[in-house]
């Protein structure tokens, strides 16, 4: 028999015949790679365990204890518009830049992220999941809720009040006089002048497991 | 979805039980593919005895095989598994240093290790240096401390630095490694008249 067909040729073959069809296969994407991690983390989402309360956000933004992150998802247009003091605006397809980052937080970071409502916040939370799975929480109902809550009338086109977070579409519901961004007073109010709210908190600080190893 | 937390899931006891089998099979295989010997580790530098490169370099793509296929099948997180992260000058001035001990000692750390437990003196000699060493860098490195953190490059990847497709990577890699056995098979067979038994 030809020496041709001995172990190593095949062994050879079969790695590269393997290599060939992970190449077709590919890699799961972000949405993919959630659809693998739904079963052990989306109760999270079902049992709202991980959406919190505007009141507790700002408790959490006055509390000098935790490293607080806050990701503002939104378009840049609703951005200039308002935003939440220190929040960073981040598109959800700029996410995986952040990997390292999330990768790296420490043991009192805590992540909220925000959109106008809970739809590209929820979107956002599972590809973060999916990243780097860091202590991520999602702000409530959204800027919107946030605005209902904490909004200053006089702020609002028509001294608009209340907007109605039925049927969510991604869209900012309080149409502002001005641009004002974070300097807007509903930015981040006095907690001790605005109305106390009752909520269950959801943030809890994690403990990291340590990831070890390689080889000398 | 692995990897498992497994002292949650066994407890402390059970993670170290587990943890000692596969130091185990490790070590087993190990010293019984020759890697407890320091003569047989330096001979692929002198392509004397290929037999670790072929051993090492094959369970790094079966490794590597096995990890993306199980990513690839939701069976395994690779972002949650180590990666160590790149410090890139320091990397490959560390690399040169551990490259030219193991030429000149004729162990890596890990192979010292399975030397010992055989009772090689010159393996016990090797750990010995590694202690001395570890304790010198760690008592001397504040000196050198902004360039062994410089050039950070995070957790960098080869397909990030070829901007390829995983998969093409892997590909890739296999047949480097298949080149290479063939020619340092040659090479060997040039110098020495003779190739290991496959």
């Amino acid at each position: 028999m030809s020496t041709v067909f001995n172990l190593p040729v095949y062994g050879a073959g079969i790695l590269l015949a393997a290599a060939a069809a992970l190449t077709l296969y590919g890699q799961p994407d972000l949405d993919q790679k959630w659809g693998f991690m739904a079963a052990e983390y989306g109760a999270r989402l079902e049992n709202r365990e991980v959406y919190v309360d505007p009141g507790e956000l700002l408790q959490r933004m006055n509390d000098d204890y935790i490293e607080l992150i806050i990701f503002d998802l939104r378009e840049e247009r609703d951005w200039n518009i308002f935003h939440l003091v220190d929040s960073e605006r981040v598109s959800i397809n700029d996410l995986p830049a952040q990997r390292d980052r999330l990768r790296n937080l420490s043991e009192l970071s805590v992540v909220v992220l925000v959109s106008n409502d809970e739809i590209l916040s929820t979107r956002a939370w599972k590809h973060m999941m999916a990243l780097a799975k860091p202590n991520v929480y999602i702000l409530e109902g959204g800027i919107n809720h946030w605005l209902n809550v904490y909004g200053v009338k006089h702020e609002e086109q028509d001294d608009h009040a209340a907007a109605s977070l039925d049927r969510p579409d991604g869209s900012l519901r309080h149409p502002f006089k001005y641009a004002l961004g974070a300097r807007h007073a509903a930015a981040q109010p006095d907690e001790h002048h605005v109305p106390q709210r009752e909520y269950t908190e959801k943030v809890r600080l994690l403990k990291k497991i340590a990831r070890a190893g390689g080889c000398g | 979805m692995a990897p498992y937390d497994l002292a949650g899931t066994l407890g402390v006891t059970g993670s170290y039980l587990v943890y000692l089998g596969i130091g185990f099979g490790f070590g087993f295989i190990l010293e019984s593919s020759g890697f407890g010997d320091g003569r047989k580790l330096a001979g692929q530098f002198y392509f004397s005895d290929l037999s670790v490169l072929k051993v090492i370099f094959t369970a790094i793509v079966v490794a590597m095989l096995l990890i993306f296929w199980s990513t690839a099948l939701g069976l395994l997180d690779y972002d949650d598994i180590l990666v160590n992260e790149t410090w890139l000058w320091p990397g490959i001035v560390g690399g040169l240093i551990m490259g030219v001990g193991f030429v000149v000692g004729g162990y890596c750390p890990g192979t010292s290790l399975v030397s010992v437990a055989t009772l090689k003196i010159d393996g016990m000699f090797y750990v010995l240096g590694l202690f001395v060493g570890v304790l010198a860098f760690n008592e001397t490195i504040e000196h050198l401390d902004a360039f062994w953190r410089s050039s950070y490059l995070g957790r960098f990847t080869l397909p990030e630095l070829f901007e390829l497709e995983t998969g093409v990577v892997v590909f890739l890699l296999i047949c480097l490694a298949i080149v290479m056995f063939i020619g340092f098979g040659w090479i060997q067979q040039l110098i020495y008249g003779k190739k290991d038994p496959e």
